[in-house]
């Protein structure tokens, strides 16, 4: 066992630079905006400045003073307070997943950032390393993966493992690091295709379209001055030059855009962990064991549809959504091709079945649907009674607006799609953009049915599931006939054949 | 819906109509209470013609809504079953639209019972039940039901899935 330690000393400067940054705002209003100024707020503004300064830089000293951690066979230890002293355990079997984010600045000193997440609430919910050196970060990561495997032998085979424990941690990790096998990695087509997708070639539509009007402004004036600057912009290939230049220029832009983001992505997988690592520059790596995914999610929007592109999402307990400017990494790359993202769910989750035969909505719940009341409509509507707009008559847009409901639900109603297969539920809906959901029965939380008035006139019920997640997540098909509701539930009392006791 | 599972059978107390009912006349009164003090501040300044027509519509909007109210709790009270098995909590409630939940033990996290001035006054408990995302309330049992409950629950839930 090892003594507890100090966290790496690069952590002071990296909380320093953070800081830096958070005070420039402050800096630029006190000294450079009200530079000459002498009121009395801003005086004191700056003495306040100077003190909330000093308290930042000595508590950052003083938290990397105190804040020690030690790691044992099975958990983490944590020690922290200035004053009130306080230590904590976060054992490794309730670590989700682990997210390593490799910013600039990181690279810059060949170190690393790693945070362990728990999906607990409160103190201690995740375990994270601000500044961590690399190999520090391998061996906390490897003595994770080891005792979690270790859990899960014991769990599967009830047998104790009969090799000592010191022993197995070396083999493990080595054989580990081999088996991994890489599924994804993109090429230069899927990246264009990726570039496309996400439209990020528009960016530069709105710089064209304002740098267009102030050439048009200048040109308006040169035009009462003299003949000759109109001569060239009147004639059309030279305007269609520039306007072409512009468009190359976007889409390249848009390119490297998305390959700063989705070029170096690689996802891989070894027996019992999944791999994602994405990022050309600040790099991100995300890990989670198999067994902890709750749930499968693959999303197309309309675009992605026309494209036969699809994104797969992991659904972990362990909030997934890091830090903001971190950015989401739970996704398998947001650009796959429909057919691949099928095969590559089922080589990384073996225990996952998709099936593509899915059952449909009967025709008495496209009925129900467009019978429903929508609100929005009527909220709409009604504004639009007594805001009476100038440009249409009221009730064509109101018309417009119910035929885009109406559609909308069509839509929804042929999109929907559900199946319980064996273990296992699958539930795609959306109208314009689809999800499908696919989950384990073992993994649901909680399942609800529920029944109204209307639904019950026609036979009809809405199905619900709950999955561990960050918040939990929800899932759910409308309009089900009843019968499929009433399999439904009794398919999820059926878990308690299938689920380990501790 | 229950071909495998008993449907539940357990009711809350008969007077979880009364505190309904009691709590829901408190709420209307202030409802109306600060209606009323609206519609006098738009008499003594008085205010554009809008606000006099969202005061309006928000009157009648109220008025439907308390005679809902004092309508609601008889068919609720009425609804409501629930039962707790090894296995499963069952929770059936709901008027217009009727709800069946079912939650295994082994996902429940804790179990609490509370009790507020109105329930203390006729001796009920409501009893709450949080899983790792979600928490169900059985709204209003007898104080020695509900702490009965609460000790069988937390049997139940003692076994725990392994995690993997």
């Amino acid at each position: 066992m090892r003594k507890a330690e100090r966290y790496n000393p690069l952590v002071i400067l990296f909380q320093l630079l953070k800081l830096v940054r958070n005070s420039v705002f402050f800096v630029v209003y006190l000294f450079l905006i009200k530079a000459g100024s002498e009121s009395s707020f801003i005086v004191y503004g700056r003495y306040l400045f100077f003190v909330a300064l000093g308290m930042s830089v000595s508590s950052i000293i003083a938290k990397w003073l105190t804040q020690k951690y030690r790691l044992d066979d099975r958990s983490f230890h944590l020690y922290k307070g200035v004053f009130n002293k306080s230590e904590w355990t976060v054992p490794f079997s309730k670590i989700q997943n682990i997210n390593r984010h490799t910013s600039l600045f990181h690279r810059l000193f060949g170190v690393t950032s790693v945070r362990f997440e728990t999906g607990m609430e409160g103190e201690g919910a995740d375990v994270s390393f601000e500044v961590i050196s690399r190999h520090e970060a391998d061996r906390i990561e490897a003595a994770i993966a080891v005792s979690q495997s270790q859990a899960l032998k014991e769990v599967s085979s009830a047998e104790p493992v009969g090799v000592g424990a010191e022993e197995i941690p070396s083999d493990e990790t080595e054989s580990t690091a081999q088996q991994r096998t890489v599924h994804f990695t993109p090429t230069q087509k899927d990246i264009l295709k990726a570039s496309f997708t996400s439209l990020s070639f528009l960016v530069l539509i709105p710089v064209i379209i304002s740098v267009y009007s102030k050439i048009n402004d200048v040109f308006n004036i040169e035009d009462k001055a003299g003949g000759f600057v109109q001569s060239i912009w009147s004639s059309k290939w030279l305007f269609a030059v520039i306007v072409a230049a512009f468009i190359l220029a976007s889409m390249l832009l848009g390119i490297a855009r998305t390959f700063l983001k989705y070029g170096k992505y690689e996802i891989s997988s070894d027996e019992d962990h999944i791999y994602i690592a994405k990022g050309v520059v600040d790099k991100t790596t995300f890990s989670i064991a198999k067994e902890r995914v709750q749930a499968v999610e693959l999303q197309q929007s309309v675009l992605k549809r026309w494209l036969g592109l699809a994104e797969v999402k992991l659904i972990s307990a362990g909030g997934l959504k890091s830090d903001k400017n971190v950015g989401e990494i739970n996704s398998l790359y947001p650009f796959l091709p429909v057919t691949r993202a099928y095969d590559m769910i089922a080589e990384i989750l073996p225990s996952y079945e998709l099936t593509a035969e899915m059952k449909r909505l009967p025709v008495s719940s496209l009925w129900i649907r467009l019978l429903r009341p929508s609100w929005l409509w009527v909220i709409i509507t009604a504004g639009l009674y007594v805001f009476q707009p100038r440009f249409l008559a009221w009730w064509i847009l109101s018309a417009v607006l119910l035929a885009i409901v109406l559609i909308a639900r069509w839509l929804g109603y042929l999109n929907t799609r559900y199946i319980l297969h064996r273990n296992f539920i699958q539930m795609k809906t959306g109208s314009f953009a689809t999800t499908l959901f696919v989950s384990r029965r073992d993994k649901i939380i909680e399942v609800k049915v529920t029944q109204s008035k209307i639904q019950r006139l026609f036979g009809l019920a809405t199905i619900g599931t709950v999955n561990r997640a960050k918040p939990v997540h929800r899932t759910g098909v409308k309009d089900v006939p009843l019968k499929e509701a009433q399999a439904f539930y009794n398919w999820y009392v059926g878990r308690t054949q299938e689920i380990e006791i501790e | 819906m229950y071909t495998q599972l008993t449907p539940p059978r357990e009711r809350i107390s008969k007077d979880a109509v009364k505190v309904w009912l009691i709590g829901e006349t408190i709420l209307n009164a202030i409802g109306f209470l600060i209606l009323a003090v609206l519609f006098y501040l738009d008499y003594r300044y008085s205010w554009k013609a809008w606000a006099g027509w969202i005061l309006k519509g928000s009157t009648i909007i109220l008025i439907l809504g308390s005679l809902w109210t004092f309508i609601h709790p008889f068919f609720l009270y009425k609804s409501w079953r629930y039962d707790v098995s090894e296995e499963f909590l069952q929770i059936k409630s709901g008027v217009l639209v009727e709800r069946h939940e079912l939650v295994p033990m082994t996902k429940i996290q804790s179990v609490a019972t509370k009790q507020g001035p109105l329930l203390r006054k006729y001796g009920l408990c409501s009893v709450t039940l949080t899983t790792m995302g979600s928490s169900h309330t059985i709204p209003a049992l007898p104080q020695e039901i509900a702490v009965q409950l609460r000790s069988q629950i937390v049997q139940y839930a003692k076994i725990k899935e392994a995690e993997s």
